[in-house]
């Protein structure tokens, strides 16, 4: 087994954190971040930390040579003082993508399966461990014969916990092996569950208490080394905010806010990216084959990405067009709902919920399609727009 | 007397008697109470809680309730009417198995359909007139052994083959009840599996029905025209439905099988080429090494329908909303349901097997209370157009007809009450 100390050196997101390295988890913000800059690594410290958050402007998936000595630990607590005190959810976001991905690659070139297991332990979860590796199936295609092995097993409920941000179809619990409470789960696999923990651990939220944010700035802002690093992190973030904050809005021909015509599964996708979060893959293809079907234009829908953290607009060009060209209709209710994408109940969408047609309730039809509740959405507001126009003509009379 | 005073006087006196037999569920104080009084129908007084037992079981003989139900959620401020500042704590996993939400073949039988627009009647599980297609139906719903007996075998299902062996559920975390009417409640009662989210709940809940699954992820595909199957090796919903297939080429004759790919929806020629080609089907299932699948005019699609068909019969048929609903409602165990006069009756797993809840031998599970043992008869008259026979305690009463006046025993006479099908005379 290895060494807690230099697990925790490495991976200062772990909990025993607290345990380990009280000296630093326990101080208060501002005097950890006096007492690290006086140290003879402040210089150190603070290009460690600029360099993060640079690369996560520029969508770097990783940092080479990224140092996991003791200092991995104050860049880790200043990191997530910064994204407090910074109190913007795109800049969040980003690092918080990157940081996980450069946490994925170290645990990924780990050569010890037991270092995987501590650090399970450690996050508290019901794991088992099986050295030699245990057979849980097979991959037959052609010729080509793989067996599923893992290490790991882990608890349903830790499983349950750890992919709830995740929604592809693969991480469904019903395609997995499940035995005796525990799901087996490939290594890589594991490791990319642990993953989406850091990240979520570094997703501060902005604040609702923006005086008590504002007296920490106050506090904070006297020291001139996290002054310097702050103001210069906003000013990269100013010059370059532009290229993430673009504003989703199209227009109709009447020049109508078409995003009042969207169901509520396409507003929720609109939302997550105006906030620069993650999109998970069946929600990129849908948000694109939808907004393909109602005509858009290929360019304003690789905008709608430039917000994401990984967005690259040569290969989101490539993707949109593509689909383009493919003529591929976006998922119905059914699929988005089997899919957890639907929204109607979050969004107490009457349409959605209530259908349409008749106004007996027992009458109405199920909405099926989210192209038709543009459609109809469309229908009811030219409706009442004529209502509107005849009225008023009516009163000229 | 009117239906509605008889049964409330009815009800008030069996609490009073029985009250104390009634189990008190675990974390009582912190449950949330929901009563459906028999004056004001179908509005539900909820949001009570009480501090113990006692104040239930005073609250119940003096409210005679038509039905008594209980949260699976632990709150600390179980009576707060905001949802919001109930301070949620978690909440039991429920399974709720009921005939009324899956098709069962005794239906056909029992349950009775009106067409409100059309007049058009007849018998089944229907969802709109097959005449005008209209929605507005009015349903009799019924119950017999039968379809009991389905639901019964969809709990044990839900056990044995699910919460058990794939989830590692301890016996002595399930809390069983008959539902009083046509079906079961499971309650896990595990503080880990209380922190579930509703999200979390619904992979559970398609876990254990088999719904959504992917077959392409199962490894179901077509390469260059050959299909490749799935595994038996593989743990999990590819190595139950192998399992299945292997039981049903084993044990089914071939009339069997054909009836049963036709309640898939394959067509005659595809089930001619199935039981023309099951034997080397069986074969190549049982090897570990080939997941060839050759049955000729078997393309995805009609692999696709037959796997849909093995799912259906492996997968539990749950009421899904209910296991994903972290506030929900169930009826208390021990309670009358106000649509029978029967007892939710609490059940250990044990007992399953040889539970028969309109014909229970052993009297400390028996669900029908009001069985007199005087033999006491009572005369009521039927006011539904027409009502099917039913069959408790071994002995069948109907069918009835509206305006027949008839002398049953009391436990029957308080059944068709509760239905609202008979009035007292």
């Amino acid at each position: 087994m290895s060494d807690i100390y230099d697990i925790i050196k490495k991976y200062p997101w772990l909990p025993s954190l607290k345990d380990y390295y009280s000296e630093i988890a326990l101080k208060d913000p501002s005097e950890f971040i006096s007492e690290a800059f006086s140290e003879q690594f402040g210089n150190e410290l603070k290009e460690r930390i600029l360099e993060l958050f640079y690369a996560a402007f520029d969508n770097l998936e990783e940092i080479s040579e990224y140092k996991t000595d003791s200092l991995n630990i104050y860049t880790y607590f200043l990191l997530k003082i910064l994204l407090y005190a910074l109190d913007n959810q795109m800049i969040t976001n980003r690092v918080a993508n990157l940081y996980s991905k450069i946490t994925y690659n170290k645990l990924i070139k780990e050569k010890n399966h037991s270092t995987i297991y501590d650090i399970c332990q450690n996050l508290g979860l019901r794991i088992k461990y099986y050295n030699p590796p245990v057979n849980y199936g097979k991959i037959i295609i052609k010729d080509q014969h793989q067996n599923l092995v893992t290490n790991f097993m882990v608890h349903f409920i830790d499983y349950l916990k750890l992919t709830s941000n995740l929604r592809d179809e693969y991480r469904k619990l019903v395609h997995n092996s499940l035995s005796e409470g525990f799901v087996f789960i490939r290594n890589k696999r594991l490791i990319r569950l642990i993953q989406e923990y850091v990240r979520s651990k570094l997703l501060i939220k902005e604040t609702d208490d923006k005086a008590s944010l504002n007296v920490f700035l106050e506090k904070v802002s006297k020291i001139k080394e996290f002054k310097e690093i702050f103001d210069k992190i906003l000013t990269v973030w100013t010059e370059r905010k532009e290229e993430f904050e673009y504003v989703f809005k199209i227009d109709f021909e009447d020049k109508e806010d078409i995003i009042t015509l969207y169901p509520p599964c396409v507003k929720e996708i609109l939302r997550k990216t105006q906030e620069g979060q993650n999109l998970i893959h069946n929600e990129r293809l849908f948000i694109v084959w939808f907004l393909l079907a109602l005509d858009y234009p290929v360019e304003k829908v690789v905008d709608l990405f430039s917000t994401l953290p990984d967005f690259d607009r040569e290969k989101t060009f490539y993707q949109v067009n593509f689909a383009k060209k493919k003529h591929y209709t976006p998922y119905k209710c059914l699929t988005l709902k089997s899919l957890n994408l639907c929204m109607a109940v979050s969004y107490k969408d009457e349409l959605c919920l209530t259908g349409y047609g008749a106004e007996e309730p027992s009458e109405r039809k199920k909405l099926a399609h989210p192209l038709a509740y543009t459609q109809i959405k469309q229908y009811r507001m030219t409706k009442w727009k004529n209502y509107m126009i005849k009225g008023s003509e009516k009163e000229d009379e | 007397m009117s239906n509605v005073a008889y049964l409330k006087r009815l009800f008030q006196a069996y609490y009073k008697e029985k009250g104390k037999e009634i189990p008190i569920v675990s974390l009582f104080d912190k449950r949330e109470f929901g009563f459906i009084p028999w004056d004001k129908q179908f509005v539900m007084k909820r949001h009570i809680s009480f501090s113990n037992f006692d104040s239930l079981a005073k609250y119940i003989i003096n409210e005679g309730p038509r039905h008594i139900y209980s949260s699976g959620t632990i709150y600390l401020q179980p009576d707060n009417t905001d949802m919001n500042n109930k301070e949620y704590q978690g909440c039991d996993l429920i399974f709720d198995i009921d005939v009324d939400h899956f098709y069962t073949p005794c239906k056909n039988d029992h349950d009775i359909w009106y067409c409100i627009e059309c007049g058009n009647t007849g018998t089944g599980m229907v969802k709109k007139c097959p005449k005008c297609k209209k929605l507005k139906l009015k349903q009799l719903t019924w119950i017999c052994d039968k379809c009991l007996k389905i639901a019964k075998k969809e709990l044990m299902k839900l056990i044995y083959n699910f919460l058990i062996p794939d989830f590692g559920i301890p016996l002595n975390q399930m809390k069983l009840a008959f539902s009083g009417h046509r079906g079961y409640h499971l309650k896990i009662e595990n503080a880990e599996v209380r922190t579930l989210s509703g999200e979390e709940r619904r992979e559970i809940a398609a876990y254990v029905s088999g719904n959504n699954i992917s077959l392409e992820i199962l490894g179901l595909r077509k390469l260059n025209n050959v299909i490749y199957g799935l595994l038996r090796e593989n743990i999990g919903w590819s190595q139950k439905i192998i399992n299945k297939i292997d039981k049903i080429l084993h044990n089914y004759t071939d009339d069997k099988i054909r009836r049963l790919l036709i309640t898939f929806g394959l067509k005659a020629d595809a089930i001619r080429s199935f039981l023309n080609s099951k034997d080397d089907f069986l074969q190549s299932i049982s090897q570990n090494d080939n997941n060839i699948w050759n049955i000729e005019g078997f393309g995805l699609k009609t692999w696709s329908t037959f796997l849909e068909g093995i799912i259906s019969m492996i997968g539990t048929e749950i009421d899904e909303p209910v296991s994903i609903d972290i506030h929900r409602l169930i009826r208390y165990p021990g309670s009358l349901h106000g649509k029978t006069g029967f007892k939710v009756q609490e059940l250990y797993p044990d007992d399953l097997d040889n539970f028969n809840p309109l014909n229970e031998w052993n009297e400390k599970l028996d669900p029908i209370v009001f069985e007199s043992k005087k033999k006491i008869t009572q005369k009521i008259e039927i006011i539904e157009a027409k009502i099917p026979a039913t069959k408790i305690k071994g002995e069948t009463f109907g069918p009835y007809t509206q305006g027949e006046k008839i002398e049953v025993p009391h436990h029957i006479a308080v059944f068709l009450l509760c239905k609202g099908v008979a009035k007292t005379i």
